[in-house]
């Protein structure tokens, strides 16, 4: 197998000297980090060497000698290098030579056991980009992860360049002096006592809500109702995560840490934005001056729909005495709302008014206090909707229970299964009767399912689509999808190879590049967790609930998504 | 230009290039022909003749001018996401394998396996809802589950060669992979 | 009688059947490339199937290609190769009732076109009037040029609405098919009248067991108790419903007895309620579906085989229990009487009545001792019925069909016409104009020459077996064995 060497492209103008890198064994590979030049002393720069090695926790070695020659070959300094190789001994011994005027080097490695004529293949790096970039497919066994780790672990061998006064003198990407942003600097020490202040606040508000009186259970069950708590719950949560002191240890969390404060910032950014717009204009008062005709037209529109239910809805005959005891039952609800809502009519300027304050917590929060509004409004479509699924259901189980009956079988609890039985005489007439009249009456029981249903469904599609908005908002990786946007060597899926011109008799020249990853996986790998209010229920288990009259509860909070 | 000819699946004729850079290190080329003159010229016709006969029947210019950014938009789409330039394998002995695919505008998508996870090269005869035809493919391993392939990644998907183009690819393939265990 | 009487050489087990295929490879007459076509195939375990299997096999053995062409089951898409380098096609087709894929008649013709052109192949035999895919596979093998071969495996009524469709659409199917196997001379019979065939067409050719699957077992200890054992799919065609009258009959005339019953079904309720209303649950056992390789143990522990189908072709079961040296107890329907001798079987009406006075003998018959052993009984019973034997004269039927003209276009929609009535014949004479009308458009559209001829895997000379220097082949080859497509 041929020998594997990643030079870093900044080191190409370097003047002669030793390489300083890192040989893997198992792949056969060496990683250039840096070229060491003269004068140096052997004793000063192992000593350096196993320095770097216990920071870093990986091996680094002088692994072989770096010779650029100007004009002619210089016999002398090949000379010289090639003694080198018996200071240092490290196996195996590259050699490494260049002139100015071609592109194309010299490299041979030197082992002790002879095999000298092993092939060689060139890699060219940039060594900043590999340094900085994460790569997502990484697995223990593989080559590219290995360079990848050597040179992002070696990260303080890159503070030291050649302007450096001490004992050794390195060239590699950062030769030209350590770089550094001054705002970022100052961003970082500001932002300490900044985290101080969020932490303590975060964690006061935590302590009120934990309080006896507060999270007892009928206040509790409210709150669990209410998708507006369960918002703010989670703004809070992503604020303990970002004003946290500690540094974030791995790439993982650091990214979760930044997206949460990205989308955090955008959020209240918009929610800012809103309250601005609807305090400007008095567009609050408009609000509530439209907001209660709408909730009494929605009443008078379901007070018309009963009477049409009750007389010969679509040309269906209806049962008149069952029609008229639902209608009626379902009426007296209705009239019920209206009073209460003509009742709160008078205050609910002032409540929307502190209502839209809210928004400068977050458009996340506007929206779902928004879904909880429309909840309360359409309470009685819920109640109507429970009645109905309630009464079909009840149907539904005695129409099986007495056709298994007609047929001669029964449920057999303890087998789980249907079993055949004997009834006696009465059993069966009393059994047959029963079947009859509830059939008879299903028509009229079903139709009033069916309508309370699809409105029910209606109510729930509107709230489902501003909860899938909420979800978006809150679960969108900003700070990833711009980082892929700006600088996508920073996440990359992995290599890719580009050859150069080769000559035939010089090694193989490659240049590796840094792939970056597809916006797909970038938003599926850092997606942020977000509790998924989306039905649990499959399409054909719903569509058979719906049937059977099983009351549906399609917001059952899941749990919350483990990353 | 060199290389030889073949052709498709779908009847048409395609090049294949290979480059030997050294004994271990192979690239395979497989250019597909351009688009054409005359389905260009002729979608193009079909488009706007449409959209004129719309435009008679409702007397609406936004028709016409419609219709004229669909067809920019749409070739442009078309160029940048669906017509395929190029198709190659490059072999690196030592590191891996390295499929790319460019497109009419340029556009470059490039995957690289590295040499731990492939287990081998393989012609492999696929199904589809219309037709049986032979694909090369790359079984690639779990470096820490010995069991066998966990994965199959199909090459030149975009250029479906016939069987004697893919018997070529795949004679090279095995001698340069025979190599890499020794 | 249909078994073979004569003592053949006996085919040995798959073990080491490249050794089998070595010696009996004898080439007589032409190569043919055959495909087997049917919905029922492995991984599903049945007649059918290993009919399929064990004819392609020996077909192998014999020389000729075969390949199989099946729908997919789950996860098994794509091309699998079997023993042998059998090849077996899953194609994607969408299954639609108990393992038959969906048909409109059009659209399978591209794949089925594309896998005939490929493979070069020159017979269709397709297997089992249940099958969907079988009948769609040999209407275009017709539009297409080839020959064409069905088998049926199963008895059908005449009476009732079912039955007159069905029959409708086996004539259509089978008006001009080349040449039809049927496994007993009872199926013949109903299959020649339900499809108004020719007779001089129609040949029998019965299963066959592989009969050192199916050996009796030497440690059997012999006591007082006497065990029935069923074995069978619990469905109404099969009695269940006379078993569920029998069982409590025949355990109160003899406390001794017992039952063994295997299969699973929609009518196993009915034998659970009759276990639990007579209190039977220690001398019923129910087992559940049994695999094929655990039928043999279960037949062992038996002394007596009842079966009680209300319908049958050839029965292989029966084979089987008397391959293990069983008594057997069986319906006189269909083609039962047909398959063993007398002194083996004891035939009754298909009523409780003549089943349990058919039991009560067999009974009498066990205590007295007049029964032969069971080792006695298998070495009479392996011979009758050979695998061998039934690839020797399908191979015949084949040699016969590929001399035979296939019909040209304008005579098989006269056929059509003539044959199978005015409305249902002119509306498959529509189907069959628009099928050659899109076979032209395929042939068009994707000339012969562009479609890749397939490597051929089959048989000792098969590209599988052919040695190659270096393991990097070996490799190779265990790597395209199990290689499995994608789409």
């Amino acid at each position: 197998m041929a020998i594997k060497i990643f030079f870093p492209s900044a080191c190409s103008a370097a003047e002669n000297g030793l390489l300083i890198g890192r040989w893997m064994a198992q792949h056969k590979s060496a990683v250039v980090l840096a070229t060491l030049h003269f004068p140096f002393i052997p004793g000063n720069v192992r000593s350096y060497l196993s320095q770097m090695e216990r920071k870093t926790g990986l091996s680094l070695s002088v692994i072989g000698t770096w010779s650029h020659s100007k004009k002619d070959k210089d016999e002398k300094m090949d000379n010289f290098l090639g003694e080198l190789g018996s200071i240092f001994s490290h196996q195996p011994w590259l050699r490494m030579a260049r002139e100015s005027s071609s592109k194309f080097w010299d490299c041979k490695v030197e082992r002790m056991e002879g095999e000298e004529s092993e092939d060689v293949v060139l890699v060219y790096y940039d060594q900043r980009k590999l340094m900085l970039s994460e790569l997502h497919s990484a697995s223990e066994y593989s080559e590219i992860a290995a360079v990848f780790d050597t040179v992002a672990k070696h990260q303080p061998l890159f503070a030291k360049d050649k302007y450096d006064e001490g004992p050794v003198n390195l060239t590699h990407w950062q030769s030209d002096g350590v770089e550094a942003s001054i705002i970022v600097e100052l961003c970082k020490q500001a932002s300490v006592p900044l985290c101080a202040v969020i932490s303590f606040f975060v964690s006061l508000i935590t302590s009120i809500c934990n309080l006896r009186v507060l999270s007892g259970k009928p206040l509790s069950f409210l709150w669990s109702k209410m998708s507006t708590c369960e918002q703010l719950g989670r703004r809070l949560e992503n604020l303990r995560l970002i004003s946290s002191s500690e540094k974030a240890q791995d790439h993982t969390t650091f990214m979760r840490k930044a997206n949460t404060f990205l989308s955090l910032f955008l959020d209240v950014t918009l929610g800012i934005l809103l309250m601005s717009w609807l305090y400007q204009g008095n567009h609050i008062g408009q609000l509530a001056d439209a907001l209660i005709p709408v909730a009494d037209r929605i009443a008078l529109e379901l007070q018309e729909l009963l009477q049409w239910l009750m007389g010969a809805p679509a040309g269906l005959k209806m049962n008149r005495a069952l029609d008229e005891v639902l209608g009626r039952f379902f009426m007296y609800h209705i009239h019920l709302w209206i009073s209460y809502i003509r009742l709160m009519s008078p205050f609910i300027e002032v409540i929307l008014w502190y209502i839209g304050l809210s928004a400068c917590l977050g458009l996340t929060v506007a929206l779902s206090i928004l879904s909880d509004i429309i909840a309360l409004l359409t309470f009685h479509i819920y109640c109507f909707y429970v009645y109905g699924a309630r009464l079909y259901c009840f149907k539904m189980h005695g129409l099986s229970s007495l056709w298994r009956l007609f047929r001669g079988k029964k449920w057999n609890v303890l087998r789980q299964r249907v079993d055949s039985c004997s009834y006696d005489l009465d059993q069966l007439f009393l059994g047959t009767l029963l079947f009859t009249i509830l059939l008879f009456l299903l028509p009229t029981t079903a139709l009033y399912y069916l309508v309370f249903t699809l409105l029910r469904l209606l109510v729930i599609m509107v709230q489902g689509v501003i909860q899938m908005t909420i979800n978006l908002l809150s679960s969108l990786p900003f700070f990833a999808l711009l980082q892929r946007l700006c600088r996508s060597y920073r996440l990359a899926a992995g290599v890719k190879f580009r050859m150069l011109e080769q000559q035939q008799g010089k090694p193989l020249r490659l240049l590796m590049q840094i792939n970056p990853l597809p916006y797909g996986q970038v938003l599926d790998t850092y997606r942020l967790p977000s509790s998924r209010c989306y039905p649990k229920d499959s399409w054909g288990s719903l569509c058979k609930k719906l049937f059977i009259g099983e009351v549906i509860y399609p917001w059952k909070q899941k749990e919350e998504k483990q990353d | 230009m060199e290389g030889k000819v073949y052709s498709d699946i779908h009847g048409e004729e395609i090049r294949l290039q290979q480059h030997s850079y050294s004994d271990t290190c192979q690239e395979f080329t497989v250019i597909r022909p351009k688009i054409s003159f005359r389905s260009l010229t002729g979608c193009t016709c079909a488009v706007w003749l449409a959209a004129y006969g719309v435009f008679y029947y409702t007397q609406h210019s936004a028709v016409l001018s419609a219709a004229i950014l669909c067809t920019i938009l749409g070739l442009l789409l078309y160029l940048h996401l669906v017509k395929i330039d190029q198709e190659s394998l490059l072999l690196l002995g030592s590191l891996g394998l390295q499929k790319s695919l460019t497109f009419a505008s340029g556009r470059e998508s490039t995957v690289f396996l590295e040499m731990c996870r492939v287990q081998d090269v393989i012609i492999n005869e696929a199904i589809s809802m219309s037709r049986v035809h032979y694909n090369l493919c790359i079984l690639l391993r779990d470096p820490a589950d010995p069991q066998g392939p966990s994965q199959v990644i199909p090459v030149f998907q975009g250029s479906q060669p016939r069987l004697e183009c893919l018997v070529e690819i795949y004679r090279s393939c095995q001698e340069i992979l025979s190599k890499r265990s020794q | 009688m249909v078994y073979d009487q004569k003592v053949g050489c006996t085919r040995r087990s798959h073990n080491d059947s490249s050794k089998t295929t070595e010696a009996t490879y004898c080439p007589v007459g032409q190569a043919h490339v055959i495909c087997m076509v049917s919905d029922f195939f492995y991984p599903n375990m049945g007649g059918v199937e290993s009919h399929i299997y064990q004819l392609s096999q020996c077909l192998i053995g014999r020389g000729h290609k075969v390949i199989i062409v099946t729908h997919a089951y789950e996860d098994r898409k794509g091309i699998r190769y079997l023993t042998n380098g059998l090849k077996v096609y899953y194609l994607p087709l969408t299954v639609m009732y108990n393992q038959s894929t969906a048909t409109t008649l059009l659209h399978s013709l591209p794949l089925l076109r594309n896998i005939f052109v490929r493979e070069r192949v020159n017979i269709v035999h397709s297997h089992s009037s249940f099958s969907a895919m079988a009948h769609d596979a040999l209407f275009h093998a017709k539009t297409m040029g080839l020959h064409t071969v069905f088998t049926d495996h199963s008895l059908f009524g005449f009476a009732d609405v079912s039955s007159v469709l069905t029959n409708k659409l086996l004539t259509v199917s089978l008006c001009d098919t080349n040449h039809i196997i049927c496994v007993s001379y009872t199926s013949k019979e109903n299959t020649v009248l339900r499809a108004a065939l020719n007779p001089e067409i129609v040949s029998v050719i019965p299963n066959a067991v592989d009969p050192t699957d199916f050996t009796p077992d030497p440690q059997k200890i012999r006591t007082n108790k006497i065990t029935v054992v069923v074995v069978s799919r619990l469905v109404y065609r099969k009695g269940i419903d006379l078993l569920g009258g029998i069982i409590p009959e025949m355990c109160h005339r003899y406390p001794d007895l017992h039952f063994l019953v295997g299969g699973e079904g929609p009518k196993r309720i009915i034998l659970e309620e009759v276990r639990e209303r007579y209190q039977l649950h220690d001398r019923v056992r129910l087992l559940g579906a049994l695999e094929h390789r655990q039928v043999r143990n279960v037949l062992v522990e038996g002394d007596i085989f009842l079966n009680t189908s209300l319908t049958e072709a050839f029965c292989m079961a029966i084979v089987e229990a008397a391959s293990c040296g069983l008594q057997v107890v069986s319906t006189r329907v269909g083609g039962i009487p047909e398959v063993l001798p007398e002194d083996f079987i004891i035939l009754c009406e298909p009523s409780v009545k003549s089943l349990c006075d058919g039991l009560e003998k067999a009974i009498d018959q066990l205590k007295s001792g007049n029964l032969p052993s069971p080792e006695a009984i298998h070495n009479t019973v392996q011979s009758f019925y050979t695998w061998k034997n039934v690839a020797e004269r399908t191979e015949k039927v084949y040699d016969r069909v590929s001399n035979e003209t296939v019909l040209p276009m304008n005579e098989r929609l006269e056929r059509l016409i003539s044959h199978c009535g005015v409305v249902t014949g002119s509306i498959f004479a529509l189907f069959v104009v628009a099928t050659f009308l899109f076979l032209m458009f395929l042939r068009w559209n994707t000339p012969d020459s562009l479609i890749d001829i397939a490597v051929d895997a089959t048989g000792p000379k098969g590209a599988w077996s052919h040695k190659y220097s270096c393991k990097k082949s070996r490799k190779t080859m265990a790597n395209a064995k199990s290689g499995s497509s994608l789409k």
